[in-house]
């Protein structure tokens, strides 16, 4: 069950930086022929995890696979996995090609294949220039050349959209995508869902080290993307109400100085505590947020930052 | 492990530091064989006559220096994957992560030989003419003189290790990189200096290179040149095992 070849199987993964628990007790599953989004925002941990799952960071407890084989026990790594995880890993002085070359001779692979990769991520006409001239969004190019010379059934990217135009969000969101359908595993990380939203099958939330949700994207869309509006001249009640319920204060939002707004809950429901509660209400009425405000609530987020962050380089 | 030494001289000679510092090598070869040369009969020098076996051999000697350079650019070549990040596409490529140390080694190793044997030569250009000018014929083949130029090969070669085991224990490169500068112009020349320490200081990376190429000084005791080659390589071989069990298992982040 767990060694169909393809799949990510993550058990129980733990880690901890000084008295920080950056992991905690995760596990999830990644499908091949699906792209599966890795969300969280900043410090979730999802680099962390990816790094646990590569073998470049040793987990305090827990287990990760690739096709049912941790990752230092491939016999030839790049061969099955093609992974992104910054936009750096280059020495500066160092040409594209020549840096791509590197990692041919490690695994065996023919010299033409990094020129190969190089037209695939559109970098030929840069190849011959030294690396510590291209701008970030040809690092990620040529990152992904290297995910990509072994041709591997899994690829694992670290918010690869980091520094591309919107054209090349839109190339890559293409290249992921016929490369899902060709049946390989694509798990892309991101701290902005708008950046993945219309390009995963999947997602993974991930929340302060832990599993916050998992499925597809269109469950999550169904079960967080309502949005229950009531205008009531006594709002503080009724939010004080709902958080008795044990509704996640983060997902109650005031609105203005007589509404407030719900996510996640049926119009019923806000509906029938009001009534318990004598709370008066001007209206009740059913929308729908967009995913963004469903993943700040699961990740705690107020959702005032832009949609669109830049993002340091880590 | 050839494909990944093979992968190492692609990345040692896709930059060009491997160059300045080879040129470097043959400067600093040609300035000691003319100091040792111009300076080695007058009074106050504590090395024995040229017309000697021992002043000629430790004129034949001084390729050694390359050593020092080389082991710079064998530190460089280690701490510069943690410097600019590509460890992780090399341990992504290599998960055993003593496999690459091992193979930075055999690597560096191997130009330590290249570079040697460049220096030989500078030394043979610049000292043949100038002691036969000054009426001093040295025969090549004889006074001991080739077992000096083999510890001079052997001697920037295991250089090479201890550049690669200092740089995985330590991984910082500037910090690798002054340590063993200051440790070998500094702290090494101060240290054989103190008469309390003359037991000690034969086992040390510097005295043991002089002990291997069979350098003769009036103040200074050496080991026999293998038990010279024995502790250099003990150097490297320790520090490079140090470094992989160490840190170079450490989580890359």
């Amino acid at each position: 069950m767990t060694d169909v070849a393809g799949r990510i199987v993550v058990s129980g993964l733990r880690k901890t930086y000084g008295g920080t628990t950056a992991v905690d007790d995760l596990s999830l599953t990644v499908e091949p022929g699906t792209i599966t989004g890795f969300l969280g925002p900043n410090g979730a941990g999802k680099t962390t995890t990816l790094r646990m799952l590569l073998g470049l960071v040793t987990p305090d407890a827990g287990t990760a696979t690739i096709s049912g084989r941790s990752y230092t026990a491939l016999p030839v790594p790049n061969d099955e996995v093609g992974a992104v995880l910054d936009a750096a890993g280059f020495h500066p002085a160092r040409s594209g090609s020549n840096h791509l070359r590197v990692y041919c001779t490690v695994n065996g692979y023919p010299p033409a294949r990094a020129d190969q990769v190089l037209a695939l991520v559109g970098l030929t006409g840069a190849s011959r220039r030294p690396v510590g001239g291209y701008s970030l969004g040809m690092r990620q190019r040529l990152a992904l050349a290297t995910a990509l010379l072994g041709d591997p059934r899994v690829l694992v990217l670290d918010e690869p959209a980091n520094g591309l135009d919107p054209e090349g969000i839109a190339w890559l969101r293409r290249l992921l995508r016929e490369l899902a359908d060709q049946g390989r595993t694509v798990l892309v990380s991101s701290h902005v869902l708008s950046e993945v939203q219309q390009l995963v099958d999947h997602v993974v939330i991930l929340h302060k080290g832990r599993l916050v949700r998992q499925g597809t994207l269109a469950e999550l869309s169904d079960r967080h993307g309502r949005v229950v509006s009531v205008r009531t001249p006594q709002p503080d009640r009724l939010l004080a109400a709902l958080a008795g319920t044990g509704v996640d204060r983060a997902r109650i939002q005031r609105a203005g100085p007589d509404s407030l707004q719900v996510i996640g809950l049926q119009a019923a429901e806000v509906g029938h505590l009001a009534f318990l509660e004598r709370v008066e209400l001007h209206e009740l009425a059913v929308g729908r947020s967009d995913l963004e405000q469903a993943f700040f609530a699961l990740t705690g987020q107020t959702g005032q930052q832009p949609a669109l962050v830049l993002k340091e380089v880590s | 492990m050839r494909r990944l030494v093979a992968a190492e001289f692609h990345k040692l000679f896709t930059t060009r530091l491997w160059l300045w510092l080879l040129l470097g090598s043959i400067a600093l070869t040609a300035l000691y064989a003319s100091l040792a040369i111009a300076f080695g009969d007058s009074p106050d020098n504590p090395t024995p006559p040229l017309s000697s076996p021992g002043g000629q051999r430790t004129v034949f000697s001084v390729g050694q220096g390359a050593g020092t350079l080389l082991a710079v650019l064998a530190a460089i070549g280690l701490t510069g994957e943690f410097r600019h990040k590509t460890a992780t596409p090399t341990f992504l490529a290599t998960p055993r992560r003593g496999r690459v140390v091992l193979a930075k080694l055999v690597t560096y190793g191997l130009v330590g030989v290249g570079y040697a044997l460049v220096c030989v030569a500078v030394t043979v250009a610049v000292a043949l003419p100038w002691l036969g000018a000054k009426g001093i014929d040295v025969p090549l083949s004889s006074n001991g003189i080739p077992a000096t130029l083999a510890g001079v090969v052997a001697a920037v070669a295991i250089f090479g290790l201890i550049g690669v085991g200092l740089g995985a224990l330590l991984r910082d490169q500037v910090a690798t990189v002054v340590g063993l500068l200051v440790y070998l112009f500094v702290v090494e020349p101060i240290v054989t200096r103190i008469p309390a320490l003359r037991g000690w200081t034969v086992y040390l990376p510097g005295a043991a290179a002089n002990a291997l190429t069979q350098v003769a000084q009036a103040n200074q005791q050496f080991l026999q040149p293998w038990q010279g080659g024995i502790v250099l390589a003990g150097y490297g071989i320790v520090l490079a095992a140090a470094g992989t069990f160490l840190t170079v298992r450490h989580d890359v982040t």
